[in-house]
């Protein structure tokens, strides 16, 4: 099929399986990646990416099938055979060391020896002059702890052109960013190409795929459903061949009631964050029964001291916190639990889920106390596996049991797991952040889907997202945060992306 | 009819599996035919409730976690034995000497050995769980020591009261003795390790003032260094009371201790306050959010870690000692880490890691005794043993590779002759155990 004398693919596969002990998570995978290429790799959490890309760089050995770099057939035992071939992965959680410095960071494990002493300074001088052939602007001499997730994910592809790398992997890079960091990355990415470096990237977001590459690959539960120019598809047609049905992105919403007494009500909160400065200034807001209010405004304007605040993970500086007509400012997480408030925080990973944790006693996490889990300080393991079983059924919790741990499970599936827990509690006011950062379509739907079913049972609902997609989709009203204070506040059919955009940008009022 | 039968051995295996622990550490190492008859009977009662692949799952499981330990303490023995033959010992007979020392001649030492590393094994493990390292355990011991030697000698009172009131008093020490490194992590945040390190320094450092305080007869050459013997109505009762081949100095510290494994182990599991400190062990952050007092959890699992350590002490004092001396480095504290470590802070593993640390101990001491080969180089295998395990973690990510290393192996000694297949199934069990079906 291919024309004598044209060079063969950097980066092939041919029919690769892999099989762990009950689960095929590829099955019968062929791809092929070309010199300068940017081919995007879609599908949805657990259909199978992570596992065939760590056969790719070594992490797993494929059951069966191969692996070929130039035409030729290699195999790979460790990470260290893919990166002496010129692969370059860049995880999704960093591998970095936080206290050394970028330089450091990059040389780690490759570090240029004379006489058992490493030349730093000829190291940084390469690290420099990197950076600056492909525009990836970062102090080489920084603290990686001092740097924020866009340039640890430069180092991270630094580390990897460091070592000479002509294909790079890069696993979900768009997950941790900011909306200017992604277009940052994607311009690096595009320049990455133009000199030559072939790049596969793994995502379930439509937008990327179109924006980016010029071919994708759709994986469905393990196996290739589909391969497609970029130029010659659309995100319907990628959505569709990634669920394996059709999608409907927009869920319909009941019209929003006359506006009974708030269930959760601010009034002037100011609290400082972790580093003592001021980040909330005299925010007020109120949620009202069945009504989702949507906190829009760029990460790091509060939103993360508005949630430990309303959770009480945190206490207000000033100003005052009513549940109803209770005064509830200076109440336990506990009580306020207790009381009737849920709570799905932003990140799942750090305070969602104990990660090592079985799916049945993450499920139990805060019902250890009373019964029918909890009884007079024991705990009840069999109603503990019912309570798992019921919520796994009724919740499509994926995992291969109730006794498999919290860290096995897919993006998606940990997010269902922390909805079952917090939405089976019946509250009466739930707290919303950031509910499908990272997830793929089919779970963002079945999140949306879930939340507008608690607001028609008549659950205030205070939704934080930095997507202000997400916030159209969902919230009656609209309340724009920026640098701590509430700016702007509208119905959501009062106003648009457009105006909600500038308030989030710029902060005050605009200019008629 | 099945459900029945499964309900029956739950009740008859642990029948005959308690009688037969006893009888072995006793000594009588026929117990050992009713362990393995209640493991028959508790395997059938699986395979009659859940079916046979079922039972078969539960042993694969459990040969599949041992393998990991087994490989390391044979691969630790083999490092002895290289060090041995390059330094001039004879492996054969130093190892004969110590197995034969360990599990046979001096087993009963071995579990004398085993009992209080055993207490503050699992108080070391408890602190771990909750995400804690109470690296003091040493100080905790001694307090235990100081309990039962000055209830002992302070007052007249018959066993059935006097032993369980040391057992609390013990206990209500070793937690106060980190009550205040509790408090601190809690307010301030200052760090278990420094805080309960000081007290067990001060407090091992001030056992002699503790020794005079507890008065004694000073014409005895041993005064200023232990106190009188406590009355024997606190001694723990002996093995020899009602099996007459134990060894006379053998006393039920160790069932007590094994006891206080499976204790803890239900504590853990099956308590709210257990499943509290796991949690909050694992990710205080999440705990917190879900409503957990990450500070009162914290505190809790320090002091009952403290109570545990303590009962080591009260143990030694009451079944063994029958006085306080003054610390000359027994070291129990300290060796209950490397115990828990090994056991990855599994309570019930502890048994069986420190019953291995005890008869290396009891072991090595008969191997240096009756053969030239010094003591030092079951240090050295211990150390060895330590670094291996836990170094696992290291290797279960090179999985692949390292199978690939084991069936090698594996594949020569059957070119040999010998029967060292095994080898080659436990590598390639522990690289696939690192794997996880994520994507």
């Amino acid at each position: 099929m291919r024309a004598m004398g044209e060079a063969p693919p950097v980066l092939e596969t041919r029919g690769i399986t892999k099989r762990f002990e009950r689960v095929v998570a590829n099955r019968d995978i062929s791809i092929r990646l070309e010199k300068g290429e940017i081919v995007a790799l879609l599908g949805e959490n657990g259909a199978g990416k992570s596992t065939l890309m760590n056969v790719l760089f070594g992490l797993y050995r494929p059951t069966s099938g191969s692996i070929l770099i130039d035409g030729a057939v290699v195999s790979f035992d460790s990470p260290r055979d893919a990166i002496a071939r010129g692969l370059g992965m860049v995880h999704q959680h960093f591998m970095l060391v936080p206290t050394l410095t970028v330089t450091q960071n990059i040389i780690l494990g490759d570090e240029p020896v004379r006489l058992g002493h490493v030349l730093y300074r000829r190291a940084r001088c390469r690290v420099v002059e990197l950076s600056e052939r492909y525009g990836l602007v970062v102090d080489p001499d920084a603290r990686l702890e001092d740097l924020s997730v866009g340039l640890q994910q430069r180092v991270e592809i630094l580390k990897a052109l460091y070592r000479d790398a002509r294909a790079l992997i890069l696993d979900e890079p768009t997950a941790v960013l900011t909306p200017a960091e992604v277009e940052e990355l994607f311009a690096v990415l595009g320049r990455l190409s133009e000199a030559g470096t072939s790049i596969i990237i793994i995502t379930h977001k439509l937008e990327e795929v179109m924006a980016l590459s010029s071919r994708v690959y759709v994986l469905r539960r393990g196996e290739l459903a589909g391969e497609r120019r970029t130029s010659e598809t659309d995100a319907a047609e990628l959505a569709n061949l990634m669920v394996g049905r059709a999608v409907v992105l927009e869920v319909e919403r009941a019209t929003p009631a006359p506006a009974p007494p708030p269930i959760l009500r601010l009034r002037d909160i100011s609290a400082r964050n972790r580093r003592g400065l001021p980040a909330l200034r005299g925010a007020s807001l109120a949620v009202g029964p069945g009504e989702i209010l949507g906190i829009a405004g760029v990460e790091g304007n509060g939103q993360t001291e508005l949630c430990e605040v309303v959770v009480g993970l945190s206490l207000p500086d000033s100003g005052a916190l009513f549940y109803g007509e209770r005064n509830i400012s200076k109440w336990s997480p506990r009580r306020r639990m207790d009381a009737g408030m849920g709570y799905v925080p932003q990140d799942r990973r750090g305070s969602g889920l104990v990660l090592p944790f079985s799916v049945e006693e993450n499920l139990a996490l805060g019902r250890s106390d009373r019964p029918p889990i909890g009884r007079h300080g024991f705990i009840d393991r069999r109603a503990m596996r019912k309570q798992a079983v019921d919520l796994m059924e009724s919740y499509d919790i994926r995992s291969s049991g109730p006794e498999a741990a919290a860290s096995t499970l897919s993006g998606g599936n940990q997010q269902k797991l922390i909805l079952a827990r917090e939405f089976s509690r019946d509250p009466t006011f739930l707290l919303v952040a950031q509910p499908t950062r990272g997830l793929d379509v089919g779970a963002i739907e079945y999140v949306y889907r879930r939340i507008l079913e608690l607001k028609r049972k008549g659950v205030a609902i205070l939704l934080v997202s930095m997507e202000l997609e997400e916030i159209f989709a969902l919230a009656d009203r609209i309340a724009v945060l920026h640098s701590g204070e509430v700016v702007f506040e509208a119905t959501a059919a009062a106003t648009d992306a457009v105006s909600i955009g500038q308030y989030m940008i710029r902060g005050g009022r605009m200019a008629p | 009819m099945s459900m029945k039968a499964g309900r029956i051995t739950r009740i008859v295996a642990p029948l005959l599996a308690i009688p037969g622990t006893i009888l072995y550490l006793a000594s009588y190492f026929r117990g050992a035919w009713l362990l393995l008859a209640a493991f028959a009977i508790y395997l059938a009662g699986r395979a009659a409730d859940l079916g046979v692949p079922a039972a078969a799952e539960v042993v694969r499981r459990s040969l599949r976690r041992a393998a990991m330990p087994v490989a390391g303490i044979v691969a630790a023995l083999l490092i002895g034995a290289i060090i041995m033959v390059s330094t001039g010992y004879d492996p054969f007979t130093s190892y004969g000497a110590l197995f034969y020392g360990g599990l046979v001649r001096g087993w009963s030492v071995s579990v004398l050995n085993a009992t209080p590393l055993l207490f503050t094994g699992l108080a070391v493990a408890f602190a771990f769980q909750g995400g804690l390292f109470n690296i003091g355990a040493q100080g905790q011991y001694t307090i235990g020591v100081v309990a039962a030697a000055w209830i002992g000698l302070g007052m007249r009172l018959p066993g059935h009261i006097g032993i369980p009131l040391v057992f609390l008093v013990a206990a209500l020490f070793g937690a106060a003795l980190n009550a205040l490194p509790a408090l601190l992590k809690v307010r301030t945040g200052a760090h278990e390790v420094v805080t309960t390190m000081m007290f067990a320094y001060a407090v091992t450092t001030l056992s002699p003032m503790f020794i005079r305080a507890f008065g004694g007869d000073p014409s005895t050459s041993m005064h200023p260094y232990a106190t009188d013997q406590i009355p024997a109505s606190f001694w723990l009762p002996l093995f020899k009371d009602f099996l007459p081949k134990a060894n006379y100095r053998l006393h039920v510290g160790i069932l007590l201790a094994i006891g206080a494994a499976f204790l803890v182990r239900f504590v853990l599991l099956r308590t709210g306050l257990g499943y509290k400190v796991r949690a909050v062990g694992h990710n205080p952050v999440a705990a917190r959010t879900q409503g957990i007092s990450v500070g009162w959890i914290t505190a809790a699992s320090l002091l009952l870690s403290g109570a545990l350590a303590a009962a080591a002490g009260a143990t030694q004092a009451l079944g063994l000692d029958h006085r306080m001396y003054q610390d000359l480095g027994s070291g129990y504290g300290w060796n209950g880490i490397s115990v828990a470590l090994l056991a990855r802070n599994d309570p019930v593993a502890i048994i069986f890691t420190s019953l291995l640390w005890g008869l290396l101990d009891s072991g090595g001491q008969f191997m240096a005794r009756t053969t030239r080969t010094p003591n030092s180089i079951i240090e050295i295998v211990k150390a060895i043993l330590l670094f291996l395990l836990l170094a696992e973690v290291i290797y279960r990510k090179a999985g692949s590779s390292f199978g690939a290393l084991f069936a090698g192996l594996a594949a020569r000694m059957k070119a040999f002759g010998d029967s060292g297949g095994g080898g080659g199934q436990r590598g390639r069990g522990g690289g696939s155990g690192g794997e996880e079906a994520g994507a």
